[in-house]
């Protein structure tokens, strides 16, 4: 089920009244909960609950068996359970199609011809997600963190919660599962918020992202020879993905929060960010801290030299681009962001942002980084980036390029501004702090807004092919 | 243990959620009362390649023009022939209002009555060009024919529902696409970009377009099978009373990739044509245009490219002109 489709809109009212209905029982809330989000995720295809069920299962029991025994053999073996569950199934939808073509294509090279079993694999919406929500759920029980939960239902719940199950923020353990074993205030405000928050997202998504793809479609799609095309597309897609992950994420929050939970901020301005380490604590910032805590922190971090650290650096981006998807252009997304970080790491040490009258200069140059990157990203193959990258050399323009920045500037320019009204103030809610009367206007602007570009044929958000 | 607590009270979401409702609802008056005291400007659609190209052919057909040659048909009269290259050789004025294979002929008189009545006593010759493909299907879509009848009178698309009483479609189709150019799919897009680089294109060239496409000869499946649907004849016979007397009308096939013809068909292909011309009772019939090209001038199975639509321009040209 996907926030921006009529089906959703209608579940979404339903539960609500289920919701209220429950409230005098936390564990009959929990009950709907999981049975609301495993009807929320098997209206993709139903079979994919099977693996949601069994990625709970599994981590549920580590979890208990890691409480169980003090023992550090035992409690490595209950851990590496976990790991290869959770990866095991990772691997095999996500990577193996990958890995197996990969192979075979470079025993070609040797004029061998290997006959690899080659499955299309239908790869599950947000099998990222949720298994590294509870993978990072096993280690923190691992590393002692936090206890271990004995009720399966608070557990089901924590796994499968439906706002944030195909897209994140991937939570941690620690701040969502006490959240449903406690008693939840839902006051005026969080209301206030939650709703902003889902107009916000929703108006992101369909009138920003939505927009913005067929303009960066039809650049990606058959690359020209021009330079300022190449360059448009790849602003928009910047923007476009920022819109579509951004939005989801808001949405995510916001339903979140009108159910009386936090989930945590996945998203701070970040095209305001003055370097790649800055730019990487404002975006996806919960995958981020999750790399950081469960895969640097693991490799050594910085505690191993300033090689090692390095290669820790660019490493942990280089399995993040390959969380992304299969594919090498992830891969090299992930390469170019940790050669990013290490180059910014020798050249900064420990200095996290310019200052003065260098800040500028800092900022356009993270703002090229992280553009260069999109273009990566987006490409889809090789051959497709170094057409790109080729094309950056021919400073000629078709004639609908006005057509085309006419768009491009309609389109991101409430989210531009929006940006930098949140920076400006240094609050990420300041529309909530407008006169009631006024915040109505722009909410109810917004809706309609929503309703002009509302698709029956919903646009997928980004995010849930990985 | 208790799940959750409000800490307010129903009553209070009035303003948080009304006030947001009641801007929406105001704004649906607003656009429902600037309709009805015809303070909107006309319609027009130009929302996708579909509707820009039909538009667009409906506003040339009730404009005054120069052109005393008329090309009327589908998709392939739309792609093949270049109006200003058949003006220029066949020593006349040419405009060309070719439009999809799922407009039916019934739009295309209309199309044709718009353009007499708009340019008295001006046409002399109107060239009906369709595919062998669309006389084979003639499954014409409703809607798509309704679209022209519409754009002829000025009409307001079709509604839908609650977006019609949203006044979405009216908002959509009056003033968001006057204001906002929308991206075409694929290679349309690649090579004309928007739907207003798109008008300017099919103004620039009396209405022709190029498919910017390249054929597969591996992509269709069998081969061309000349043959006539039924439900030609009722519909040639409204498209010859809408021919203004004493104004010529010829009648012709388009061209299909030579991988995808087979050589003995090309005496049903002719049969098919004379027995399209008895049914319009066309004045010239033009069973000298090539049934065939080499694949590599062709853009798909029913377009040329740029390379097929000079020669087959200049063929027609050549023919109109011996008549």
């Amino acid at each position: 089920m996907l926030f921006n489709s009529d089906v959703f809109l209608r579940f979404f009212a339903a539960f609500l009244l289920l919701y209220y209905l429950a409230r005098g029982s936390l564990r009959l809330r929990n009950l709907l909960l999981v049975a609301a989000s495993y009807l929320f995720y098997g209206w993709w295809d139903y079979r994919f609950l099977a693996l949601l069920l069994a990625s709970t299962v599994l981590d549920f029991s580590v979890g208990l068996g890691l409480q169980a025994t003090q023992e550090l053999p035992l409690r490595r073996a209950w851990l590496g359970l976990s790991l290869a569950g959770n990866l095991g199934m990772l691997g095999f939808f996500k990577y193996y199609g990958f890995f197996a073509e990969s192979f075979a294509t470079l025993l070609g090279h040797f004029g061998l011809r290997p006959s690899l079993l080659t499955l299309h694999v239908v790869l599950p919406v947000g099998i990222s997600f949720y298994t590294f929500q509870t993978l990072s759920y096993a280690i923190d029980v691992f590393r002692r963190k936090i206890p271990a939960t004995r009720d399966f239902l608070r557990f089901a719940t924590y796994v499968s919660f439906f706002p944030q199950l195909v897209a994140g923020p991937i939570e941690r353990g620690g701040h969502l599962l006490p959240q449903f074993s406690q008693t939840r205030t839902i006051a005026r405000t969080m209301v206030i918020e939650g709703l902003w928050l889902m107009i916000w997202g929703m108006f992101k998504k369909v009138v920003v992202a939505d927009n913005l793809a067929p303009l960066v479609e039809m650049v990606y799609h058959a690359p020209p020879n021009s330079s300022p095309m190449v360059i448009l597309a790849t602003i928009a897609f910047g923007l476009q993905i920022y819109g579509d992950f951004s939005g989801y994420s808001d949405i995510a929050r916001g339903i979140a929060r009108v159910l009386g939970f936090e989930l945590m901020l996945n998203f701070n301005l970040p095209y305001l960010a003055t370097n790649p380490r800055d730019f990487w604590r404002r975006w996806h910032i919960s995958l981020s801290t999750w790399l950081r805590d469960y895969l640097y922190i693991s490799l050594g971090g910085n505690r191993l030299g300033r090689t090692r650290t390095a290669l820790n650096l660019w490493l942990t981006m280089l399995l993040g681009g390959l969380w992304h998807g299969a594919a090498w252009n992830y891969v090299l997304w992930g390469c170019w962001h940790g050669g990013g970080l290490v180059a910014h790491r020798a050249w900064s040490g420990d200095r996290n942002n310019a200052e003065g009258r260098w800040k500028p200069l800092a900022w356009a140059g993270t703002v090229l980084f992280v553009s260069y990157g999109w273009l990566l990203f987006r490409a889809g193959s090789l051959e497709r980036i170094l057409a790109l990258t080729s094309a950056l050399a021919h400073w000629n323009a078709p004639p609908y390029i006005y057509s085309y920045l006419l768009s491009l500037t309609v389109f991101s320019a409430p989210l531009l501004l929006m940006q930098w009204w949140q920076s400006r103030s240094g609050d990420l809610l300041i529309p909530l702090r407008l006169p009631p009367l006024v915040l109505g206007l722009v909410e109810g602007l917004l809706i309609w807004s929503i309703l002009i570009f509302w698709r029956k044929d919903s646009t997928p958000f980004i995010y849930f092919q990985f | 243990m208790r799940s959750h607590e409000y800490q307010f009270r129903l009553v209070e979401l009035r303003q948080v959620l009304g006030l947001p409702l009641v801007v929406v609802v105001g704004l649906v008056f607003v656009m429902h009362l600037a309709d009805f005291t015809g303070l909107l400007p006309d319609p027009r659609p130009l929302l996708d390649m579909d509707r820009t190209i039909l538009f667009h052919q409906a506003s040339a057909a009730r404009t005054p023009q120069k052109a005393d040659l008329l090309l009327l048909g589908d998709s392939s009269c739309l792609m093949d022939v270049s109006a200003p290259a058949l003006g220029r050789l066949a020593d006349r004025s040419a405009l060309n209002l070719g439009t999809l294979s799922y407009v039916d002929l019934a739009a295309d008189a209309a199309l044709l009555r718009a353009y007499a009545a708009a340019n008295p006593g001006r046409l002399r010759t109107v060239v009906l060009l369709l595919h062998p493909t669309t006389l084979r299907l003639g499954q014409q879509s409703g809607y798509h024919s309704e679209l022209v009848w519409r754009f002829l009178s000025r009409a307001d698309l079709p509604g839908a529902g609650f977006e019609s009483w949203l006044g979405l479609d009216l908002l959509r189709s009056r003033l968001l696409a006057r204001l906002l150019p929308v991206p075409l799919p694929g290679l349309y897009g690649a090579t004309y970009g928007f739907t207003w680089d798109l008008w300017r294109q099919l103004d620039a060239h009396s209405g022709t377009l190029t498919d910017p496409g390249r054929y597969d000869p591996l992509a269709p499946m069998g081969s061309a099978e000349f043959r006539l649907a039924g439900g030609w004849e009722g519909a040639c016979a409204v498209l010859r009373a809408a021919v203004p007397s004493g104004v010529t009308l010829a009648v012709g096939v388009t061209p299909c990739p030579a991988s995808f013809v087979r050589p003995e068909t090309a005496q049903s292909c002719r049969t098919l044509l004379t027995t399209l011309g008895q049914w319009l009772r066309a004045d010239v019939v033009l069973t000298n245009l090539p049934l065939m090209l080499p694949d590599q001038e062709f853009a798909s199975l029913t377009h040329l490219n740029a390379q097929g639509t000079p020669q087959f321009t200049s063929t027609l040209a050549g023919l109109l002109k011996q008549k």
